[in-house]
């Protein structure tokens, strides 16, 4: 016992020693442009935080600025602390990349007048504080064009997250996309109330697998839905990034996020000092969406036709949700020759005709 | 060989220089990760604490995360004094966070101070009614309470995600799921800069020494926890004690919800618990089981959870090595335990050899 | 003789306390040696120095003439040392054959048959009669005993330590395990014998070893001892070994019980319709083998059964069926000193003070308990019973455990209650303590409170009560006038066979 006791004292007494040492202050605060980055998830190698770390990456690389970021950050008043510490270590220009971040981003704008804040997904805005989001509907469509080309049964699965308007939208687009090509094609959705669950996510594609889908796309932030289909031996649709190496042999190309341009240009617009807060929504002609390269898995005559209407979309000649669609329920909405509006497009909360799926509404 | 049997009592001053020594021995090791990781550790130990404590703000917000520890600390205490083990704090908090949100929402007209005690009372009262489940099951049918008031976690969880993309789904967020964020009306009201949970807390640990310690209610916690059988036999209404317990442990917890949607967070979200219902259970533990510990092993933890998150940012250390380094930390002070209880002792020989004299 | 095993100056502390101090023992081969002591003298202590669970602070340990140490249970077992503890290590639900093989050095294949036959061949070369095969929960306590023995003579042990093991038998089983014993001792085994029964000391070892208070006091050939002479040294100044039977002349019934059942958790049944009188004033004796019942008529009493049927009249108020709390509601005063000190009437892990509370806090005021008023309480009960403790917040559990019996014994009895009901009241009590508390239990019974004292020494209930029901199996097997019957008429009824004559109402 005496024992311990003298070499408790001496680690204690060494620890006290080291600390008196070394120095306390903080780091050094520059002028320069710093950026941080708020994820909700882990980087990981795929994913919505993955693909954003790419366009942190990209900055670094091609501006030189200083960044830096914090992973698996709650959506509540955590994320406060989080800026706080930000602009303690001399972040300038702060990217929030949930929707969730928005109220807390909003809480702490005012305090910190010379700080720049971009939320990703967002609905609200200040005078230090902008929102900005991808049309993702755009190369979903896309991608249902390769899904309805492949399948054999008419029946392509998606295992999708909650039943809000972004994955409805998705959904439909995709929908749209199949029966461009393959009009006696149905999309099966079943909801699996999880943003990243791979477990239940994967239990989930391989119900749609059991009930006949020989393809399988997702809205979801893990790969695994795409690993059922490998497993199965059918094809499938990512989403995010490219996962081709999480799937091989499933996986065609999946709708994907670029944020590298997006960044530059406002971090850009920063450091020259002439950013406005400016809410946008980029479809595929700003190339902060689009669809990933086909891959061998992809069937014959897909890469011709995505071709087509992607240059279509680029160049503003095709809508998505555009003329009259019908409803799932056998009502329909838009106008021949013209497109939905955004504002239409944003509150989606009906499937289209060859969905077969449900909406819990309340 | 080693063989493992049990200690006498340690005097005091020996126990605490274990536990510090374990914290220590807990650093040593993780200076060895970090300077593998390029980060000079004593800098990181430091950041840590100047992270919790450097500006108003950081104090602030470990204040504000100490008050919820340990409030929800106390409303396990008075279970696991009773030795019902009580891990079902966290989905307590999220359904007193409920009923809270649902005066916020449905009587926002009310009056600030009428509102806030509504909101505080309901977040109780759901919060106590839902603990009571399995402690009706457990008197009743003797079920195993540990799992059931685990699994009744998950119920709360599933119940605040369909409220939040269901019926309480704010119809302004374009379609994003959310829970409306409360008006001012709503919002506790702060003192000193920081909510006023500071205040009930204060309170709560005083009101809670006294319960366990002065009156006939905490001996006969007490009593139960320590043997079902003497306690009957001493003439206490067993069931009656351990279902009006446990309405008090789901109480606190409920209101510890309240306050984190009221004085925290602003809203309704199944992150607004962070976790504290899970994180209380070892500050309990580590305070073992008594009142006027509660609040020290709480700042503790506050400080520990509020540096490590600090530090991700100011170092870029990986959310996941900030884990390891709490996870680090609390599996040596939960070991240190053990060797306060039990001595190694180091056998030579491997069989039983006469040595001649 | 050949010494086997040779003890010299053992000293084992706890803290400041000796448990030995300077203790000498030895054994020789072929040799029942006993260890003789109250509660506490230093007898569990020593031997569990020889069995590997402590290391002596001082002293040697010589085996056939070496010096050894012995660091592990483990060790001792290698050594050829068995102990059958008093509560048998064994697992319920398995055959004896695999109690055997349980902890043993793990072996890859086990050739059950050639196990069975060795094990058979054992058990019959000394007498004891068991089935390798049979399934330990269907076999009595006795045979479980045999067990034990078997389980450490398999092992290879040629030095058997046996702790109380007399204190679950019935007369008839205890003449069976003597028998074993001498067949044993016959085949070169040398065999320590803990117990505190003169009688039965002096029936079966060659020599005595007293022990008090952590002490060796004398080692005595076993010539001509009287267990007068036994006690003298056991306690150190002569006591009356003679229990006084007051007379009372109260004539009501206190207590009537009528046809009661108990029903286990199971459903099973633990008494069989039970009926008898209780009269004011008066003590009932109840026998029995452990396990006949007892338990549960002391609990059905006390409210503490909840499967019950049948009538328990106090003072004609039928309280079958009623919880503790209702028979105190109902201003019936009653105390109860269960079996089970530490699991039922004691809260090990609190103090003094608490344990007094216990029983007073309901009475007190308020919403607030009165330490104070337990505290005076405890520190008279210290004083009256001479309590050994540190202070009045000391934990019971760490009290001896004659001491933990005078705290609750004494707690309940200062209650001034009409009907005592105890169970074993004298149990780890020294004679001088055991004494105090008959004569405790008398002075009640002159105030007119009845008494149910449930007992295993038959002697002492021969001498103590005004009647003796013997239970077997939840059954009475008869109700008897102690002047009328003896021990082996007793032992008889608890074996479930009905007595011709000492009858009473």
């Amino acid at each position: 016992m005496r024992k311990l006791k003298i070499i408790s004292v001496l680690v204690l007494s060494l620890l006290v020693l080291l600390t008196a040492c070394s120095d306390q202050g903080s780091e050094p605060q520059g002028t320069t442009t710093k950026v941080g980055f708020i994820y909700v998830g882990m980087i990981g190698t795929e994913g919505f935080t993955y693909s954003h770390d790419q366009g942190r990456l990209y900055l670094e690389q091609e501006l030189g600025v200083e960044t830096m970021y914090q992973e698996a950050v709650d959506e509540s008043a955590e994320v406060e602390t989080v800026i706080a510490n930000m602009v303690d270590q001399g972040c300038n220009v702060i990217f929030g990349t949930s929707y969730g971040f928005g109220k807390y981003m909003l809480n702490v704008a005012d305090q910190y007048p010379d700080v720049k804040f971009l939320h990703c997904s967002g609905a609200q805005d200040a005078e230090n504080m902008n929102t900005y989001f991808g049309r993702m509907y755009e190369p979903r469509f896309l991608s249902g064009l390769v899904a309805g080309l492949k399948t054999k049964t008419n029946k392509i699965g998606y295992v999708a997250a909650y039943e809000i308007s972004e994955v409805i939208r998705g959904i439909n687009a995709f929908t749209l996309g199949v029966q461009t090509v393959n009009p006696e094609a149905e999309v099966e959705v079943v909801w699996t109330h999880t943003w990243y669950d791979p477990a239940t996510e994967k239990e989930a594609a391989l119900a749609l697998i059991d009930n006949n889908c020989d393809v399988i796309a997702q809205h979801q932030d893990t790969a695994a839905p795409q690993q059922a289909a490998e497993e199965r031996g059918i094809a499938a649709v990512g989403y995010h990034s490219i996962t081709e190496k999480n799937a091989p042999e499933a996986y065609m190309t999946a709708p994907i996020w670029n944020w590298n341009d997006y960044y530059k240009s406002e971090v850009e617009k920063v450091i020259a000092g002439t950013w406005t807060p400016e809410n946008v929504w980029l479809g595929m002609n700003d190339g902060l969406v689009l669809l990933a390269p086909l891959t061998e898995n992809a069937p014959d005559g897909a890469a011709e036709i995505v071709e087509e209407y992607q240059s279509k979309i680029i160049a503003g000649d095709f809508h998505v949700f555009s003329g009259v669609i019908t409803k799932q329920d056998g009502t329909t909405i838009g106008e021949e020759g013209q497109a939905l509006s955004d504002e239409e497009m944003l509150n989606m909360s009906y499937f289209i005709k060859g969905v077969n799926g449900k909406i819990e509404t309340n | 060989m080693i063989r493992i049997s049990k200690r006498l009592e340690l005097p005091p001053y020996l126990q605490w220089l274990i536990r510090a020594s374990s914290i220590i021995f807990a650093l040593i090791i993780m200076s060895v990760f970090l300077l593998a990781l390029g980060h000079n550790p004593i800098k990181v130990y430091s950041a840590m604490v100047t992270g919790s404590f450097g500006t108003f703000f950081r104090f602030r917000k470990t204040i504000e995360l100490m008050i919820p520890l340990s409030i929800t600390a106390l409303g396990i205490l008075v279970a696991f004094k009773m030795k019902f083990w009580n891990i079902g704090a966290e989905g307590q908090i999220l359904m007193g966070a409920f009923a809270a949100t649902f005066f916020a929402l449905k009587f926002a007209y009310l009056p600030r101070p009428l509102l806030l005690i509504l909101m505080a009372i309901g977040g109780s009262l759901i919060g106590g009614l839902w603990a009571l489940i399995p402690a009706f099951f457990k008197v009743k049918y003797a079920t195993n309470e540990t799992l059931f008031t685990l699994m009744l976690n998950y119920i709360a969880i599933k119940w605040i995600i369909y409220l939040q993309y269901g019926p309480w789904k704010d119809p302004q967020q374009a379609g994003f799921p959310k829970i409306p964020d409360f008006s001012v009306n709503a919002t506790l009201p702060t003192l000193g800069g920081i909510h006023v949970g500071w205040l009930i807390l204060i309170a709560l640990v005083i009101i809670a020494h006294i319960v366990m310690n002065k009156t006939k209610f905490g001996f006969e916690i007490a009593v139960i926890g320590e043997s079902k059988n003497t306690a009957k036999y001493a003439g206490m209404s067993v069931n009656k004690v351990i279902l009006s317990t446990l309405f008090i442990s789901g109480a606190l917890g409920g209101l510890v919800g309240m306050m984190q949607t009221s004085g925290v967070h602003g809203t309704l979200s199944t992150s607004i618990t962070g976790g504290i219902g899970y994180t209380a259970i070892i500050v309990t533990w580590l305070a073992h089981v008594k009142v006027h510990l509660i609040p020290v092993i709480g700042l503790l933890f506050a400080v520990l959870i509020q540096g490590a998150f600090f530090i991700q940012t100011a170092f870029q250390i990986p959310h996941s090595v900030a884990d390891i380094l709490q996870g680090m930390i609390l599996f040596s002070a939960l070991g240190s335990e053990f060797f306060i209880n039990y001595r190694l002792h180091l056998v030579k020989n491997r069989r039983a050899k006469r040595v001649v004299k | 003789m050949n010494k086997v095993i040779e003890l010299k100056g053992i000293v084992k502390k706890f803290g400041t306390v000796y448990a030995n101090d300077q203790i000498s023992f030895d054994l020789s081969v072929g040799e029942v040696h006993a260890l003789l002591g109250e509660n506490g003298a230093g007898k569990s202590s020593l031997m569990n120095v020889l069995a590997g669970v402590y290391q002596p602070d001082d002293g040697e340990i010589i085996m056939n003439g070496e010096r050894v140490t012995i660091p592990s249970p483990r060790h001792s077992i290698d050594m050829g040392i068995g102990m059958i503890h008093q509560h048998f290590k064994l697992v319920e639900s398995h055959t004896v054959l695999e109690n055997m093989i349980a902890g043993v050095k793990s072996r890859l294949f086990i050739n059950y048959k050639k196990l069975g036959k060795e094990l058979t061949e054992l058990s019959q070369r000394y007498g004891l009669q068991i089935n390798p095969f049979s399934e330990l929960n269907m076999l009595s306590v006795a045979e479980k005993q045999r067990v034990e023995i078997l389980k450490v003579l398999y092992r290879g042990a040629k030095i058997l330590i046996l702790d109380e093991p007399t204190a679950v038998l019935t007369p008839q089983e205890t003449a069976r395990l003597f028998d074993i014993i001498n067949s044993l001792k016959s085949d070169g085994h040398s065999i320590i014998f803990i117990s505190h029964k003169l009688d039965e000391v002096i029936e079966i070892s060659d020599r005595i070893t007293v022990l008090r208070k952590g002490k060796h006091i004398d080692t005595l050939k076993n010539e001509h001892l009287s267990p007068r002479s036994l006690t003298n040294k056991m306690v150190g100044k002569a006591v009356e070994l003679k229990i006084e039977r007051t007379k009372t002349d109260y004539q009501d019934i206190l207590l009537e019980v009528n046809n009661l059942f108990v029903f286990r958790p199971d459903n099973s049944q633990a008494l069989k319709g039970l009926t008898f009188k209780l009269k004011q004033g008066e003590i009932l004796g109840v026998a029995g083998v452990a396990g006949s019942g007892q338990k549960e008529l002391c609990e059905a009493i006390a409210g503490l059964q909840d499967k019950i049927t049948g009538e328990i009249l106090f003072k004609s108020e039928n309280i079958c069926g009623k919880s503790p709390r209702d028979i105190i509601n109902l201003g019936i005063s009653m105390s109860f000193v269960p079996e089970d000190r530490l699991g039922m009437g004691l809260v090990a892990g609190m103090d003094l003070v608490d344990n007094v509370l216990l029983k007073a806090y309901l009475k007190q005021p308020g919403i607030f308990v009165n330490r104070q008023e337990a505290q005076k309480e405890a520190l008279n009960l210290i004083e009256k019973l001479n309590i050994d403790t540190p202070s009045v917040h000391t934990k019971v559990s760490k009290l001896s455990g004659g001491n933990i019996q005078k705290v609750l014994l004494g707690r309940e009895i200062e209650l001034q209650p009409e009907l005592i009901i105890t169970a074993y009241p004298a149990r780890g009590l020294d004679i001088g303590s055991a004494h105090k508390i008959y004569d405790l239990l008398n002075e009640q019974k002159i105030k007119g409170n009845g008494i149910i004292f449930i007992g295993e020494d038959l002697d002492v209930l021969l001498k103590i009560a005004d009647k003796i029901m013997v239970l077997c199996d939840g059954e009475v097997t008869g109700i008897v006038d102690p002047d009328l019957v003896t021990r082996e008429d007793l032992g008889y009824m608890m074996a479930g066979k009905k007595l011709e004559r000492g009858e009473v109402g």
